[in-house]
């Protein structure tokens, strides 16, 4: 393919013609250069139609030739929606039109222009409403007409996307002459500088300029360069603003990364973004061939590209003037110059593939391959309507213009005035100035508050007021709409006329408007298309633009892949010391809450069934443990737990409950006296940040005058249990100093002591299983060489280990409920039974008066053992109970599983209290819809309901 | 029978850039006191480092003002008898031996900083976290402790965590590092 529209070597070409590239498009191979666009390549190569509209299906060429162009989405291999007039050229890459079939030249979507007065604003509000069952079914076709490139949700090959924090003193949005100068001049100040460029070089407007434009971006790009205290990012986006000038910034240009989020803390936001050039409104003004004049002269004069062979200009400020002198300069022959300061105006424009004839506003018709339009700016303000700004439109200027910013906050460039490069230099560094000495003044204060910054040796800078001079506002004819209707949003195929039809049925805000016609809520974002919108609106009104207010632009100023914002995901995995252990010796892992788990060695079964006949050790680490030391513990037992604590005798153990203030079961654990100051709490796994927050809270804000240091010990000792018959046969031979016998150990006590050589260890005669069982808390750092021990110590007794789900088995079949599973957000103490352990006659303990009068009621769901009738069936936990001849809710499965001891599914579960008399029948719905009988039994024990195995 | 000796929870070998620009090592086995101890107790006038600051005693202790009224001190591995043997216990001073409780990391360099704002939202310019500053915050998810602690090489920071998030910490790290140039084994990275 030869490069057809490709001009001789330009002075100020962003190409390199020494490195060539080779692409397709649409499965044709075509070449371009380093430095060119997916899209100046492709119209050096003579490409004229890179999309088609989204609803009619329309032919589309260049239009703005930059980032924010509608026409330009295209796929490049599996990524969907590049932006073809802003992504560079790479060596093999492979491009193709996206949203058309089966051909970008063939496109039967186009057959939609057929009937396109029936598909105007709002059409499927209108068409697609009844018969309301058939609502699926329009939206399962109306889905296959949407837009956009096709996700390869199976296959893709995706990157990794990055993030990174940022505090610089003062972040710049714009890499222009006014941004660049700005940030020079914070740096000076002493600020550290944040630099964002959307392009991929610095300059701005001044890249395709005269070479004194190109010279003065040149030095100023030397000059930020040089600065140390300057950090550049290009090809990248500052793409909101929040709270306390926290700002995203998605940089594109890491080298390892696709994308990079960067979440930066600035002191002072400065936006220089420039203006974006806007399109006119007229028939046919979507046609390939119609280009906005900035386009022109960047494909002229950045990639040189000849944009056609004869040109129509209708221009209405000095842009428009410098792409005459362009083109002239490109070889483009000039067949009609239109000033628009002076009434001139675009009728309409015709062609099939690409305009080929312009009416003029004077009704001659010419012959054109190129309709130039320069007629306006749009301010992109929208990181200053993120800082709370509302702009204001200037009729004069005929534009939008920034009114109030918070002091963090500053605007310089274009998006506040015009003038001469030395003027916009001049208010870039004047407002660099001013944001550095805010910044640099909150970070004095800043370093001063922060108890473990260098106090700073010197006074805080002095506030410098802001008086910049303002730049002026050149005056500018209000282009917006030609005499004909054209389209609006290039995005959404949205017309004038489908903006006046809305108009005209209501919709007469602009918000509204919005969000019935879709205008400005495609690929642009309301870029190129907001101001004309609002025009429209107020053409249609009759009243000026200034009456009619704009849309409110949110986040993200560009658009943002999804990859970016989820980023590199932290999500913290907690591991007990003996997880190492647990992957060595082919463990199922069990992820629960944070913790990664052993969820059993293979088989939970023969698990479960070991620790009823032998002895099996568990890694319990993840129990909440709390050091509590001082004289008052026992008053702050009392305070969170429903039962008494003063008089636990040192070297017992007793098991407590906390409800919420509302009376809810909160927590519950068993805490041990191991001397007359020093006890240690255990919570559930759970629940053991959320216990230490609560003990904190109420001894910090509540009870300042209680002596108690809480300390969270959980991952420091890890917790082994030791559970069955031999356990203390097992124990016997690792433990020294402690008589392990039931008189001088008995059930619910707890000791100090050696294991396995190992000092400082904690022994509990507790459990959880039914079993004769004992809870071993050693140092983690020992934990492997105490579990590595046992094992060897007690191979020939059986021992093996087991996970969680065995724990499961044989806490069910035990009877014992889980907070959090066996109970929920409802379920208060007297639903649990735990009317023996709960002293309403306490002074004060938390939730004591939701306590009594819950107690006091006899309507609470009532948790209950249960067996199925057919002992085969093991109903799923969350299965509902309902009334046996309707579907009438009157509990749920709590807990479920089959129990090797009993051979016959055993169940926990919470049922209204008439039913929870032992012996009553109830039914439980299955998840398969049958329903089948179920024994309300007698204890929450299923196995040995009076206790005799543990307390052997 | 298995052999008694201390295990980190982190356990892996020292991650270094070619350049030396970052190193990552797991410095688990350093003994770590927690003191907790009103601001008029003799062991708060004997360990005399404000919240927000670190300070080295004898014999290489670094005691480091954790939060109001709390203290931990770091010293060389097996040092917990001797670290508690020196401070004064009168009054109401909790003195608990938190070595096999908490991971402990050291990441240095002249990229340091820069590795870990890509997991801490924290200012870590020279004057807002200088060599001695402690505090806590988030990284990669993870509460910690951290301080400042320049070596000789120069710029160090030392974290601490909670001993069962000790791993992945190190994990979130060394995945950080890669952009600078650590090369950590399979399996130690986030993705």
């Amino acid at each position: 393919m030869t490069s057809c529209n490709r001009l001789p070597e330009r002075d100020g070409e962003i190409i390199n013609r020494s490195e060539c590239l080779t692409f397709t498009w649409n499965g044709r191979t075509y070449s371009g250069f380093s430095g060119d666009t997916i899209a100046s390549a492709l119209a050096a190569d003579g490409v004229d139609v890179f999309s088609r509209g989204m609803k009619y299906h329309r032919r589309r060429g260049i239009l703005s030739a930059d980032h924010w162009d509608p026409n330009l989405l295209v796929q490049v291999g599996d990524e969907p929606n590049v932006r073809a007039g802003h992504r560079r050229l790479t060596d093999g890459m492979s491009v193709s039109a996206q949203n058309v079939w089966p051909s970008l030249r063939l496109d039967l979507g186009s057959l939609n222009q057929i009937v396109g007065r029936f598909l105007s604003a709002g059409f499927y509000y209108k068409t697609f409403m009844r018969p309301k069952f058939m609502r699926p079914l329009y939206q399962k076709i109306l889905s296959r007409f949407a837009p956009g490139g096709r996700v390869y949700w199976e296959n893709s090959s995706h990157d990794i996307y990055d993030k990174r924090y940022s505090h610089p003193d003062v972040l710049v949005a714009g890499g222009g002459p006014a941004g660049m100068a700005a940030a020079l001049a914070a740096a000076d100040k002493g600020a550290s500088v944040m630099l964002v460029e959307h392009e991929y070089q610095l300059g701005g407007h001044l890249l395709w300029g005269c070479s004194s434009d190109r010279m003065t971006a040149a030095v100023l790009e030397s000059s930020v360069r040089d600065h140390r205290n300057i950090e550049i990012l290009v090809n990248s986006t500052v793409t909101g603003r929040y709270d306390h000038n926290w700002v995203s910034v998605i940089d594109r240009s890491h080298p390892e990364f696709p994308e990079r989020l960067i979440r930066a803390r600035a002191g002072s936001l400065v936006v220089a973004p420039g203006l974006l050039e806007r399109p006119y409104i007229f028939a046919g003004n979507d046609l390939p061939g119609v280009m906005l004049s900035g386009a022109v002269r960047r494909l002229i004069n950045l990639w040189a590209v000849k944009p056609g062979q004869r040109a129509v200009i209708l221009s209405a400020n000095s842009q428009g003037d410098e792409t005459i002198a362009d083109l002239r300069d490109a070889g483009v022959e000039i067949v009609a110059e239109l000033d628009a300061r002076k009434g001139g105006t675009i009728i309409a424009a015709q062609g099939r593939g690409r305009v080929s004839k312009v009416t003029l506003g004077d009704g001659r018709t010419v012959n054109a391959d190129l309709l130039v339009v320069a007629t306006g700016w749009t301010a992109p303000t929208s990181l200053l309507n993120m800082a709370g700004d509302r702009p204001v439109y200037d009729p004069i200027a005929a534009r939008y213009f920034p009114v109030s910013l918070p002091n963090e906050v500053l605007a310089t460039g274009g998006i506040v005035g015009d003038g001469s490069i030395e003027e916009l230099v001049e208010h870039g560094k004047s407002t660099g100035d001013l944001a550095a000495n805010r910044a640099l003044r909150l970070r004095h204060k800043r370093r001063k508050s922060l108890i473990w910054a260098n106090n700073p040796d010197h006074p805080a800078p002095d506030e410098i007021p802001d008086n910049r001079s303002q730049l002026l506002r050149s005056p500018h004819p209000e282009c917006y709409r030609s005499t004909t209707h054209g389209m609006v949003d290039m995005s959404e195929d949205v017309s004038s006329k489908d903006l006046m039809q809305a108009a005209t049925e209501g919709f007469d805000s602009i918000e509204l408007m919005k969000r019935y016609t879709t205008v400005t809520m495609g690929s642009a974002q309301g870029k190129l298309e907001t101001v004309n919108a609002a025009a429209v609106l107020a053409e249609s009104h009759d009243v000026p633009l200034a009456d009619i207010g704009t849309t409110v632009w949110r986040p993200p100023f560009a658009p943002v892949t999804l990859g970016a914002l989820a980023g590199r995901i932290h999500e913290p995995i907690r591991r007990s010391a003996l997880q190492d252990w647990h992957e060595a010796h082919d463990a199922t892992p069990l992820l629960a809450g944070l913790w990664i788990r052993p969820d059993h060695y293979g088989d939970a079964y023969s698990e479960a069934e070991n620790v009823r006949s032998n002895v099996g050790i568990i890694d319990v680490t993840p129990l909440g443990k709390l050091d509590l030391r001082g004289p008052d513990v026992p008053k702050l037992l009392e305070l969170v737990y429903v039962n008494r604590w003063q008089k636990l005798e040192i070297g017992r153990v007793r098991y407590g409950t906390m409800v919420a203030e509302d009376g809810v079961v909160l927590d519950d654990g068993v805490t041990g006296r191991l001397s007359s100051d020093h006890w240690l709490m255990t919570t559930t796994s759970s629940g053991a940040g959320a216990v230490w927050e609560m003990l904190e809270d109420w001894l910090q804000t509540a009870h300042p005058e209680w002596n108690v240091h809480v300390t969270p010990v959980t991952g420091g000792l890890t917790s082994i249990n030791v559970a069955g018959p031999k356990s203390r046969t097992l124990l016997e031979r690792l433990v020294t100093g402690i008589d392990l016998s039931s008189e001088a150990f008995p059930y619910f006590s707890v000791r100090k002591g050696t294991v396995a050589s190992v000092d400082n260890c904690i022994i509990w005669r507790i459990g959880f299983t039914g079993e004769l069982s004992y809870e071993l808390h050693v140092p983690s750092g020992f934990a492997i060489h105490v579990w590595e021990t046992l094992l060897e110590v007690g191979a020939d007794l059986g021992i093996s280990p087991f996970g969680v789900e065995a724990q499961r088995i044989l806490r069910l079949e035990k009877g014992h409920y889980i907070v959090g599973q066996d109970t929920d957000g409802l379920t208060k103490a007297p639903s649990v039974g735990l009317d023996s352990l709960v002293k309403l006659d306490k002074a004060d303990t938390l939730g004591l008066p939701e306590l009594r009068a819950a107690y006091a009621r006899n309507d609470l769901p009532v948790l209950v053992s249960l067996q199925p009738v057919d002992g085969s069936i093991v109903p799923d936990e969350a299965c509902q109970i309902v009334a046996e001849d309707s579907n009438k809710i009157l509990g749920r499965i709590t807990s479920s599983r089959m129990s090797p001891t009993l051979g016959r599914s055993i169940c926990l579960g919470q049922v209204h209290p008439t039913f929870a008399i032992s012996g009553t029948i109830v039914t439980v719905l299955l998840v398969d819809g049958s329903r089948i009988p179920v024994t309300v039994m007698e204890n929450h024990a299923h196995v040995d309901p009076e206790g005799e195995r543990q307390r052997v | 029978m298995s052999e008694l000796k201390f295990l980190s929870p982190i356990n892996a070998e020292q991650l270094t850039t070619l350049n030396g620009a970052l190193t990552l090592t797991d410095v688990g086995a350093a003994t770590k006191i927690l003191v907790r101890a009103g601001s008029e107790t003799t062991a708060a006038t004997y360990l005399s480092t404000s919240f927000g600051c670190s300070r080295e005693i004898i014999d290489g202790v670094l005691v480091c003002g954790t939060r109001p009224d709390e203290w931990t001190l770091y010293a060389a591995p097996e040092m917990a008898n001797e670290v508690i043997g020196t401070i004064p216990e009168e009054g109401f001073v909790t003195v608990l031996d938190i070595t096999h409780g908490r991971a402990m990391i050291r990441i240095s360099g002249s990229c340091s900083s820069l590795a870990l704002a890509k997991v801490c939202n924290i200012d870590f310019a020279d004057d807002m976290i200088p060599d001695g500053a402690v505090f806590s915050a988030a990284v990669a998810g993870v509460s910690c402790d951290l301080i400042r602690n320049d070596q000789t090489e120069g710029r160090s920071y030392l974290l601490t965590c909670e001993r069962s998030f000790g791993r992945y910490l190190f994990v979130a790290l060394a995945d950080a590092g890669i952009e600078f140039g650590f090369d950590p084994p399979e399996g130690w990275t986030l993705h």
